[in-house]
């Protein structure tokens, strides 16, 4: 475990040389903040979404540097740390999460004083709910992401992640756009009631699966990838 | 002396190379110098060693298997690769404070000896560091843990002579600092070897074609120019390689004094390593 913790700290202080790029985004959300009345919403996604890339972005410091066979030379295991990269990217996505539901008040309240003819008014459930969907939509990419880069490196698993983004979108498209003229008739209330009584339970299970046949791919990319 | 690592037919294959059957030892307290041209095989045996990259074979360092005990036998290793290390965006200081976290041995205090020592900037990012810079600062990483054995792939390549100095230096030290430690260095630049090493193995196109004390090297090798009547007449079991210059023949003899006795030559030159490595690469029997 000493080691993971070495690894996460190898990482940490690398991702300290983004300082800058922190205090440009906090900026961007303030001005998100003041956009507009429903802006605030996505306080919570792009601080979970930058996080979650900022953490993904260690894999090119570590190709940059070919640190991994460095790394491999000191007394840590391949499993270790392919381990340790799973926990640094999910936690760095989850803090982003944290920060981005915490500061959303702050930033609202702050916007609140200095617009008072445009109050925002918080739906504290629905700011859970962006929350959790974009945590769980950027651990969705992540799970994805991290064993493509294990297998095909860093770069093209950036050219990867556009891909995914977008067949993503296409797929979100194509079901709004297709359902009505087939003649489908989407129950909203219906859907959103199934998500808000099972939503959470149904979110972990997949979670969790997704991540656990991800590591293993991960894992078996790293092993054989040092022939 | 006991070996702290043995290797054992070695082998690895890729497309268009192969390690073929590498056996040798290291004995304890020793340092051996593993010599090579450019993609002769010298950092695939290191990796091998390290179990960076897979290949058959038996490895045994302090008595014990690498790949049932990479974890225990990597405490005891200091490594230093030509090719790969820390990220260029950490600076001394955040090396400290990681790598702490690897060895229970490691010695904050003994490292920021060797930071003073080689007068590299604490606080700057090695992405700034000149060559030389960077190669100090993954020496000082290999060896403040105080680790039994020193792997070093290519320490001195692209350093001025001074500062290259300066890191034999180091070595010496490091075995002097305690017997039981052993060190294993790749290079190409032969003459480093010549002042610190006790043993020279060459490799060539995957194989080891000379393993010797280095002493029994620079004593027996030699070089006799001659014409071509006078090479006519040299047995070819009486010598390893020779070249066929454009006035002369050269003639590199393992046992000068045997040579000079059963020929009567006079004058045999003394052979360099660097000499000893060009006959086995350029040479012909």
């Amino acid at each position: 475990m000493k080691e993971i913790c070495g690894l996460i700290k190898k990482d940490l202080l690398n991702l300290s040389s983004y300082k800058i790029s922190l205090l440009v985004m906090l900026v961007c959300v303030f001005a998100i903040g003041s956009a507009g009345e429903e802006m605030w919403r996505y306080i919570p996604i792009v601080m979970t979404t930058m996080l979650g890339m900022i953490a993904l972005s260690t894999f090119s410091y570590d190709e940059l540097a070919k640190s991994d066979e460095y790394v491999l030379s000191l007394p840590v295991n391949k499993k270790e740390i392919v381990l340790e990269k799973y926990i640094l990217v999910i936690s760095m996505a989850l803090i982003g999460g944290i920060i981005g539901f915490i500061i959303t008040p702050i930033f609202t309240n702050i916007l609140n004083n200095i617009r008072t003819e445009n109050i925002i008014n918080i739906d504290y459930n629905s700011l859970i709910f962006t929350t959790m969907g974009g945590i769980f939509g950027i651990s969705l990419i992540l799970a994805i992401q991290i064993p493509s880069i294990y297998k095909w490196g860093a770069e093209k698993g950036r050219i990867q992640m556009f891909i995914l983004f977008f067949i993503i979108i296409l797929l979100a498209l194509g079901i709004a756009y297709l359902a009505p003229n087939l003649g489908i008739n989407i129950n909203e209330e219906a859907i959103n009631s199934f998500f808000q009584r099972f939503g959470i339970l149904i979110v972990v299970c997949l979670l969790i699966i997704m991540y656990y046949i991800s590591y293993r791919i991960s894992n078996n990319s790293f092993r054989n990838k040092k022939n | 002396m006991e070996a702290t690592i043995k290797v054992k037919n070695l082998n690895k294959k890729y497309e268009g190379f192969e390690l073929k059957n590498i056996s040798f030892e290291i004995p304890e307290g020793s340092i051996v110098g593993l010599i090579g041209e450019n993609g002769a095989g010298k950092t695939t045996t290191i990796k091998s060693i390290l179990n960076i990259i897979k290949s058959d074979g038996e490895i045994q360092v302090f008595g014990k298997d690498i790949k049932q005990n990479e974890k225990e036998i990597k405490s005891k290793l200091g490594v230093v690769l030509d090719d790969s290390f820390l990220s260029e965006y950490l600076t001394p200081k955040k090396i400290n404070s990681i790598m702490k976290n690897f060895y229970n041995t490691w010695d904050k205090e003994l490292f920021e000896n060797y930071i003073k020592l080689f007068k590299l900037p604490e606080n700057k990012m090695i992405k700034d560091f000149s060559s030389g810079m960077k190669m100090k600062l993954k020496i000082a990483t290999a060896i403040s843990h105080k680790p039994q054995i020193l792997i070093l792939d290519e320490p001195t390549s692209g350093l001025d002579p001074v500062v290259r100095n300066e890191i034999l230096d180091i070595f010496r030290q490091f075995i002097a600092e305690d017997e039981k430690r052993s060190i294993l260095i790749s290079t190409h630049i032969t003459t480093d070897l010549e002042h610190i090493s006790d043993y020279i193995m060459f490799i060539k196109n995957g194989e080891i074609t000379l393993n010797l004390p280095t002493s029994e090297i620079l004593e027996n090798y030699g070089i006799v120019k001659c014409d071509e009547k006078d090479f006519s007449k040299i047995s070819k079991e009486d010598y390893e390689y020779y070249k066929k210059e454009k006035y002369q023949y050269e003639v590199l003899v393992s046992n000068k004094n045997t040579i000079k006795n059963k020929y009567g030559i006079s004058t045999i030159d003394k052979a360099s390593i660097e000499d000893i490595m060009l006959f086995y690469i350029k040479g012909e029997k």
